[in-house]
């Protein structure tokens, strides 16, 4: 049979981020795959290397907007590590809260994308539904549902009071429920099932041999856990299990990531009711001394990886960021090799791909009068101030312009 | 296993090579080898400690040298074997043969250092774009950004 390649992406229906992928098809077979990165590449490396440490957490923030909060603290954990900092109870406890309600929220997303790419809507109404709820929480805890800004050098930066608990243990009962719907759903639903079964295999050894993380190795049945093995924060206090399937495929991954849900929802629990007293962050020093620190995360992805480089000074020598989604790629090759051109998107989909995290960068454009120019920061600062003072104060009845 | 257990281990191992080995933090153990032992350890480190996941690899400019750091994980520790190589001549080998995951950090390292990996199975660009002139290597200390002319495609100033 003739062979022929076609192009995917980097601008694609199929994919919500642009990486181009290059497929060798055998009539509807890959027989080979191979990958181009670079599309969204901003550079935030070499950027960090000329900021200061403190404007670099915002930064750090901003290399993903669903795991944002993973790689915040990647780096502040790192960061602490260097200035020697002795980080309150109670600051670790509502870190932890975080990261762990950013799990929810990113996993009850990806299972909606599953659904919608598998072909049943329904299931990922129903999750960006109650995703909402965790959205919810976030937005209270935090004031934002993406960047929550919450980390600092030496804590956190806002505490939690007894309503906020309350109100996160009640919605808790409610997305506990919902997420035993799902795990229903999906041990016993045959369309679901089916479409899902034996797609994009990954045998146990060649998951290990190629460095994947996370979930996708977890499905494989490999129970790494950075926050078994290597337990930050307050993980080694948590009671919590490594969630793994044997499937190696698809099904095993919705598997692994409903079941860490329920994990997630026992920690936050675990969490709220021990949570310490005491403040929340301690003063943090300017300037860093030399040395340098392996800092590792288990993202929702997977494993998050930053090494960080001192030099004495306030600004980092080398700042090293490796997103999970970068792991996994020679993974989802292996995973789309001998599959079927139709899988591609349902395989692509479940390594819960995030371009953006593993190409990392920054740019502002203007496009409001139609050309596109790069602001700079300091300009953008100064446009902010100048349309508040303009503006004046906000008036508490004030209607919407439009 | 304890830090000192994986030490001990890999003193065993290694021999002399594990010389310069330190423990700076919990779970952190650094290993400076030079290049052409690399694979070598890699290999030794995978097949008895069984470390076999790799992390990542992180490049750092030095000045008169490069700095390789390969961050290997299992579920006791994380190993780094740490190399140098001449800023004039940037040479290291690659460890694809022993671990094939570690194909696109290799790639990267090309791309962002010019260093050559050499017996890479895949030497191809992986990040920068097409049309990236030769000789520039993003992540160098002394290689800074400047803003191209900006050319507006169907002519026009």
């Amino acid at each position: 049979m003739e062979v022929f390649k076609i192009p995917i992406g980097p601008q694609h229906p199929a994919l919500h981020e642009p990486i181009s992928l290059r497929m060798t098809l055998e009539g509807e077979i890959i027989k080979d795959a191979d990958l181009r990165l670079g599309y969204n590449h901003r550079g935030v490396e070499k950027l960090a290397e000329s900021k200061t440490y403190i404007q670099n957490l915002y930064l750090t923030e901003r290399i993903c907007g669903i795991c944002s909060f993973s790689h915040s603290t990647c780096y502040t954990q790192g960061v602490e590590k260097l200035m020697e900092l002795q980080v309150p109870k109670r600051g670790l406890y509502v870190r932890t809260l975080v990261c762990e309600l950013e799990r929810v929220h990113s996993h009850l997303l990806w299972l909606g994308v599953a659904g919608q790419e598998a072909g049943f809507e329904s299931f990922f109404m129903y999750t960006w539904r109650d995703r909402e709820v965790v959205m919810d929480i976030l937005e209270i805890i935090s004031g934002n549902r993406v960047h929550y800004a919450m980390n600092t050098m030496g804590g956190v930066r806002r505490d939690i009071d007894e309503q906020q608990k309350k109100k996160i243990l009640d919605s808790l009962d409610l997305l506990r429920k919902r997420t035993e719907y799902y795990l229903n759903i999906g041990a016993s639903e045959p369309t679901f099932v089916a479409r899902i079964t034996g797609v994009g295999k990954l045998p146990r050894q060649q998951a290990i041999d190629l460095c994947a993380v996370g979930p996708t190795l977890r499905a494989s049945g490999v129970a790494m856990d950075v926050r078994k093995d290597d337990p930050y924060a307050v993980y080694d206090e948590v009671p919590f299990d490594v969630c793994t399937a044997d499937s190696c495929d698809v099904l095993g991954r919705v598997v692994v990531r409903v079941k860490e849900l329920l994990q997630s929802y026992k920690i936050i629990e675990f969490l709220l009711k021990n949570l310490p007293e005491g403040p929340v962050k301690v003063k943090a020093p300017r300037k860093v001394k030399e040395g340098e620190v392996f800092s590792r995360y288990e993202a929702p992805r997977g494993e998050n990886v930053h090494y960080i480089k001192s030099n004495g000074t306030d600004k980092p020598e080398r700042l090293k960021v490796r997103a999970p989604t970068l792991a996994n790629y020679p993974a989802t090759i292996a995973m789309l090799k001998n599959g079927f051109i139709a899988d591609i998107p349902l395989i692509f989909a479940a390594i819960d791909p995030c371009i953006c995290c593993a190409e990392r960068l920054v740019q502002l454009d203007d496009s409001r009068n139609g050309s596109s120019r790069l602001v700079r920061f300091s300009e953008l600062r100064r446009l902010a101030i100048d349309r508040h003072k303009k503006t004046g104060k906000i008036k508490k009845d004030s209607a919407w312009p439009f | 296993m304890s830090d000192e257990a994986i030490i001990g281990k890999i003193k065993e191992v290694l021999a002399a090579r594990a010389e310069g080995i330190t423990n700076p933090a919990p779970k952190r153990i650094f290993l400076p080898v030079s290049p052409g032992q690399l694979v070598e350890t890699v290999d030794l480190l995978k097949k008895r400690l069984g470390l076999a996941h790799l992390a990542t690899i992180s490049g750092v400019d030095r000045g008169e040298n490069f700095e390789f750091l390969y961050h290997l994980v299992n579920s006791d520790a994380t190993v780094t074997v740490r190399i140098l190589t001449p800023r004039s001549a940037p040479k290291i080998p690659s460890i694809c043969s022993i671990i094939p995951g570690a194909i696109l950090y290799e790639r990267e390292l090309q791309d962002m250092f010019g260093v050559v990996v050499e017996n890479i199975p895949d030497p191809r660009p992986l990040l920068l774009p097409d049309n990236w002139p030769q000789g520039q290597f993003p992540l160098r200390k002394d290689w800074k950004w400047e803003r191209p002319a900006e050319i507006i495609p169907g002519g026009g100033k």
